[in-house]
């Protein structure tokens, strides 16, 4: 039985959900129909690649909208294009090899058929014994 | 390169790429279909709609694993390149077998309650606090949310909009991803299999994509030199004919010190279209070629010959104490730099 106040949270998760997605076609329809011309030269005069933006704007507007209003406004550091995220490689592989082998060990030991479960542990005497 | 959008830019090899890739999985839903029952304990059968969601889900996960291979091999040995080429079709094609794994699991689990099927499933186990019965679907559904994100953003639209290094960082979503995906098999299918060829198969899968990353790991920035902005590269010797030195400055960006016609050019080593590394790519036509995606750089200016207009910074050379020394101050992307005339400056050295 699921508890009021349980389904009354998953509720409000998917309103919020279905809330953002909205959103973010409203967003997609201002954007792809006036918006891209302004700030990207190789969209102009093309429009049967724009439909393959609108699920990726429903998700992401409010980063669309921030590069947008960026773009707008000439804001862009023309190196910054140039400088790829490479320092973050080493350091998520870094806690990813140690996270993978645990993530893997911890559900291995969590089973209940092995083959590293510890051995179980007799709770109550046998129902032979105890009557 | 810089011409309007459309929606796949196909060629032939992109064709094969994709009907090999859409051969393989086929070939593994069938025989997972095929073999998996076999598999199972006679006295515990396994539904038609489970084996189903298991064989979309294992090949999900196996895609994902050989996407996330494929970069550290295309940097230990060119030879991968090819299959980096069009990585983008195998993670949109790995996106559509997960959401295929997720429409069998709402079907089975989740189809038959009063509780719609987003309700049903985020409502079944909310038992966050325990180790075992863990609720591993939620997981699942971060990964599935991370790979919709990198599929819908895959075109070079979403690449030019919001620049390579932001788009970069976006995909880097990858790996957390990933680790989700291992949490939702280890605390999710892993549980109930007793047959152990699964198990052994996702250990081995997540510690090759580990062992080829650290293996493939890119070196530290070396410390600032006493020269002001001027940092050493190599003997001019050392850079062929046609071919690029690759200097990693202080500043954590690289430079490609390219050779042509015995003159030497700096560009920016990453490419403006992915971030490809130019460094390792020819001069075929007097132009830099991105080893990526073919994307071209003339060495004077850094610009794409027209009809395009990618741009690159530039970077100013000279020659002092038997070395090729570069300035790590970018020009802006495009600048002509007059290239160092190899011959005559040793002359004169």
């Amino acid at each position: 039985m699921v508890s009021p106040d349980t389904l009354a949270t998953v509720d409000s998760v998917l309103w919020l959900a279905s809330a953002w997605m909205w959103c973010g076609l409203a967003v997609a329809v201002v954007f792809l129909l006036w918006g891209i011309d302004r700030v990207e030269p190789n969209a102009r005069g093309a429009y049967a690649f724009r439909p393959l933006m609108v699920p990726g704007i429903a998700l992401l507007w409010p980063l669309v909208l921030g590069r947008w209003l960026w773009l707008e406004t000439d804001r862009v550091n023309p190196f910054s294009r140039h400088r790829p995220p490479r320092a973050w490689h080493g350091r998520i592989w870094l806690v990813l090899s140690i996270a993978l082998p645990a993530i893997l060990v911890a559900g291995l030991m969590l089973r209940t058929a092995g083959p590293l479960e510890r051995a179980p542990l007799q709770i109550a005497p046998p129902a032979g014994e105890s009557q | 390169m810089s011409v309007a959008f459309i929606p796949v830019q196909w060629n032939r090899s992109k064709w094969v790429y994709d009907a090999v890739l859409l051969g393989a999985v086929f070939v593994y839903i069938a025989a997972f279909l095929h073999w998996a029952p076999g598999w199972t304990e006679v006295t515990r059968p396994v539904d038609t709609a489970i084996l189903r969601a298991r064989a979309f889900g294992s090949c999900a996960f196996f895609m994902l694993t050989v996407i996330l291979c494929i970069g550290p091999l295309a940097r230990l040995d060119r030879r991968w390149l090819p299959l980096l080429y069009n990585r983008r079709h195998f993670g949109v094609m790995t996106c559509l077998v997960a959401l295929a794994h997720a429409g069998f699991v709402l079907d089975w689990y989740f189809a038959f309650s009063e509780l719609s099927k987003a309700q049903g499933l985020l409502v079944a186990n909310t038992s966050f606090g325990l180790g075992v019965g863990f609720p591993f679907e939620v997981l699942g559904l971060f990964a599935l949310l991370v790979l919709a994100i990198l599929a819908t953003t895959s075109h070079d639209v979403w690449l030019s909009f919001l620049g390579a290094p932001v788009w970069k960082a976006l995909h880097m979503l990858i790996y957390p991803a990933y680790a989700a995906v291992v949490g939702h098999v280890a605390f999710g299918a892993l549980q109930d299999q007793t047959n152990p060829l699964f198990a052994v198969a996702v250990g081995l899968s997540a510690g090759l994509v580990a062992a080829l990353h650290w293996a493939a790991r890119e070196a530290p920035a070396p410390a600032p030199t006493p020269d002001g902005p001027w940092e050493p590269v190599c003997p001019p010797d050392e850079i062929p004919e046609s071919e690029a030195r690759i200097a990693h400055l202080s500043t954590g960006e690289r430079v490609a010190v390219f050779r042509h016609k015995g003159r030497l050019s700096a560009i920016s080593n990453a490419c403006a279209h992915q971030n490809g590394p130019l460094g390792e790519g020819r001069v075929i036509g007097g132009c830099v070629t991105c080893p990526w995606h073919g994307f071209q750089y003339r060495l004077e200016d850094g610009r794409s010959p027209a009809p395009f207009t990618e741009t690159v910074p530039t970077y100013h050379l000279r020659l002092s104490e038997g070395l090729v020394w570069v300035d790590n101050r970018p020009n802006p992307p495009g600048t002509a730099v007059e290239p160092l005339a190899l011959e005559a400056d040793n002359e004169n050295a």
